[in-house]
């Protein structure tokens, strides 16, 4: 058995231009990406669409090649025993689900008189959305509205979830994850939300990436911490609240 | 035939937060050890990176739950579910290599939990077998060579310290300053956390880069991060007197005729079954499969599960709810928050921490504020879902949104607890840990009571708009934390361990990870299980081992 710790690199990189499709059939591929461009639509900002969320999503489908990528980026790891072979037991499920849900789609959009998803006004794709969450299209946040919500296991993996639960998920995930991974093209995800990120994974690995510009800088605990007095720690610890 | 390998004088099984301390203990007093993983031996500096994706969604260091499942229910008569309850990483290093890290110290109130309240219906209050002073050494001890930074003076209600932190914390983020604003004006005593990371200049002289803030349930690459797998590990192995068995599955716990553990019979990396030879057996995976060994480690005279006598192995389980309240802020007229930097979290409190039955329940925890985390999974609840609304709500409040958490302590029930699941088994063949659990009437008191606090502290900080997240009818597991599950006590019909971690039917056997604790306390259980580790390997190598054996007389409580 080759140890998760001993994987393999396949020193693969992932083209967010591609139009080369590695799961999805050529239809497979324009109705996600339609109904992807719905779910992260395209306005002052980029969207879905722009960001190569299509790309991320046909990536992952394909198997097991492009689950993780190698720490520092220069390609992906390739799986091994039990780890592997649960792996490629999801991703047949994976696959399953999609292929369905594209059909599901194309049935709903056809119902309402579209020719197909992909081909359907963006006001019939809504429609179709809606009846396929079994929702309305969710309204802006409320700032005056009272929410109350219930605690839930943090990380979000794609098990167990509807086609419409997954696909927003992967949308979100397209459009947000490293570039490494295809999706969120020249970062356009995060500029777009203000998240600073790393220019590689490999700069998140040794210090050259740092939010450090991000934290207070000018402070003092004294002052933050009513009661406290420095010298309470006495001159053993390091000298806190001096930044 | 099973092989058989040549016989040590420990095993260690699990190498987290409660196998990393007693390998070193033990290693460093000259006795030969060797430390069982069931998962991988990964390489920080080689593993781990800034990856969002990886590390929260695809699960690379969470246990993958279709080769490990766990199964849940709220009671004895419903149906158990799959589903990754209290996920720890299951590798050399275990929860230290993902946690955010929050280290603060067990209070004094603590281990007398039953003394103060008296009992409770419907719990199972106990105190401990030994006190706050007992650890306190231990304590320091850890935050000494594992590498805490904290602020010492700064925590108003804290125990008795030897000593301060040999490492300052990092400033304040945006929020963690909105935070001590807003506890600052409702005088609320709020500091920098004690924190599982160090920063510049620290008195151990180690490097301390890592401020990319993909922190929580991240790997983190460089040596800021105090983890079990890049300080006591390495320092067991330099003593030539430990040796790490990754990927190597322990399946049994044998016992022989005279009722003392002979060793361990375990699976390695290639599927062959070996059996290992020890004079003492270690146990440290972690509360929940700690139990779940023992439980499968039944024999002639413990055909209930080793060192079973009272039926109490699984039983009191404590798991912690992390439950928060999210603020909104304007963003036109504040700065941003920035909630995706910091090492997790920036500032906390203990401030409600001590029982005040005013407040409608016993108990308290520990709160802080914490990251909202990176792009993909940043907490929003009630994020619209899809459409112009979500990437609205992105925009608008991916820097203006920030969290006050808490530490739920739950009390312990007889029912909630830990059995072997009679239908579903792991990757290994092995029966699963079957979670029975539902929250007492205090948890749902103490969730609302202190979630609303939280509330309140986001408005004063200036929050447009609050919301409250609470504890819902079941657990989740979502703090990874575990306790209580194999209890300590001076009883043995109450108890299964006493004092010093050890079986008190089978005097070879020492279970040293949080199962021992009797309460869940109201702190985050790191700290405390390395440092009850440490004073429970002390007692191995200086006593047990020595041929002798020790009681710890405990004096009467002063009540205040």
């Amino acid at each position: 058995m080759v140890s998760k710790a001993d994987w393999e690199i396949a020193p693969i990189r992932i083209d967010p231009d591609s139009t080369e499709k590695l799961f999805f059939t050529d239809h497979e591929w324009d109705t996600v990406e339609a109904a992807a461009a719905r779910i992260m639509p395209t306005d002052h900002d980029p969207g879905a669409r722009e960001a190569r969320v299509i790309v991320f999503i046909d990536r992952y489908l394909s198997g097991i090649d492009y689950l993780y990528a190698a720490a520092d980026g220069s390609g992906f790891l390739q799986l091994s025993g039990k780890d592997a072979h649960a792996a490629r037991a999801r991703n047949a499920n994976m696959q399953r689900l999609y292929r369905e849900g594209v059909r599901e789609l194309d049935r709903k959009a056809r119902e309402l008189r579209a020719p197909s998803f992909a081909e359907a006004s963006e006001q019939v794709q809504d429609q179709v959305l809606e009846q396929v969450s079994g929702l309305s299209k969710p309204v802006p946040v409320s700032l005056t509205s009272r929410e109350v919500y219930y605690s839930r296991l943090q990380g979000n993996t794609d098990e167990d979830k509807s086609f419409f639960d997954t696909l927003c998920l992967h949308v979100r995930q397209g459009f947000y994850a490293d570039p490494v991974y295809g999706g969120n093209k020249d970062q356009m995800g995060w500029k777009m939300v203000g998240f600073v990120g790393p220019k590689s994974l490999k700069d998140t690995m040794d210090g050259t990436y740092s939010t450090a510009e991000f934290f207070v800088q000018e402070y003092d605990w004294e002052d933050l911490v009513p009661g406290f007095k420095h010298g309470q720690e006495s001159e053993t610890a390091g000298s806190p609240g001096d930044a | 035939m099973k092989r058989k390998m040549d016989p040590v004088d420990a095993v260690i099984v699990g190498l987290g937060a409660g196998g990393g301390p007693a390998a070193k203990v033990l290693s460093e007093a000259g006795y030969k050890v060797v430390g069982f993983d069931k998962g991988p031996w990964l390489r920080p500096e080689e593993h781990y990176s800034g990856d969002e994706l990886k590390f929260q969604n695809r699960s690379y260091l969470w246990p993958d739950v279709n080769l490990m499942p766990r199964t849940v229910r709220s009671d004895e008569n419903s149906e158990a579910r799959i589903f990754n309850f209290s996920p720890v990483p299951s590798n050399v290093g275990g929860g230290t290599s993902h946690m955010a890290g929050w280290m603060p110290r067990p209070r004094v109130s603590d281990f007398i939990f039953h003394s103060l309240h008296g009992d409770l219906e419907g719990a199972s209050l106990a105190d401990w077998p030994y006190r706050y002073e007992h650890l306190e050494p231990y304590l320091t001890k850890v935050e000494w060579s594992y590498g805490i930074s904290g602020l010492a003076g700064a925590d108003r209600g804290e125990g008795f310290r030897s000593k301060p932190y040999p490492s300052g914390p990092l400033p304040p983020t945006q929020f963690g300053k909105k935070f001590y604003e807003g506890s600052n004006k409702l005088g609320i005593n709020s500091f920098p956390l004690p924190m599982s990371h160090l920063t510049e200049d620290n008195a151990l002289g180690r490097p301390a880069v890592n401020r990319t803030s993909f922190w929580n349930q991240y790997g983190d690459p460089t040596l800021t991060r105090s983890s079990v797998a890049t300080t006591y590990i390495p320092e067991a192995l330099s003593t030539g007197n430990f040796e790490v068995r990754a990927d190597s599955y322990v399946k049994e716990v044998k016992v022989g005729r005279d009722g003392k553990a002979t060793g361990v019979i375990y699976i390695d990396p290639d599927g062959v079954e070996i059996e290992q030879e020890a004079r003492v057996v270690v146990l440290s995976l972690g509360a929940i499969e700690s139990a779940r060994l023992m439980l499968l480690s039944s024999s002639n005279r413990f055909p209930d599960g080793l060192a079973n006598d009272s039926g109490l192995v699984g039983k009191n389980a404590t798991f912690h709810e992390y439950i928060f309240a999210v603020g909104l802020f304007d963003k036109d007229i504040e700065d941003p928050l920035n909630g995706w930097t910091g090492n997790y979290q920036s500032g906390g409190s203990t401030h409600f921490y001590e029982t005040d039955e005013n407040r409608g329940h016993i108990g308290g925890g520990i709160i802080a504020t914490t990251q909202i985390g990176q792009a993909i999974n940043a907490i929003l609840p009630g994020r619209p879902v899809w459409g112009q609304a979500m990437k609205d709500a992105d925009r608008d409040y991916f820097n203006y949104s920030m969290k006050i958490g808490f530490i739920l302590q739950d009390m312990p029930q007889e029912t909630n607890r830990v059995d072997l699941d009679p239908n579903v088994k792991d990757a290994w063949g092995m029966p699963v840990a079957r979670i029975t659990n539902k929250p007492h009437a205090n948890d749902i008191a103490m969730s609302k009571w202190q979630i609303d606090k939280n509330v309140e502290i986001l408005q004063a900080a200036g929050a447009t708009k609050t919301t409250p997240v609470y504890l819902g009818d079941e657990f989740t597991g979502n703090a990874c934390h575990q306790q209580s599950t194999v209890r300590m006590g001076t009883d043995p019909a109450k108890s299964v361990l006493n004092e010093w971690g050890q079986a008190h039917s089978v005097e070879n056997l020492f279970v040293v990870d949080g199962a021992g604790f009797p309460t869940a306390m109201g702190v985050n259980p790191t700290l405390t299980i390395m440092a009850h580790s440490w004073r429970c390997a002390d007692y191995i190598a200086n006593t047990y081992m020595k041929g002798r054996s020790e009681r710890l007389a405990l004096p009467p409580i002063k009540k205040s």
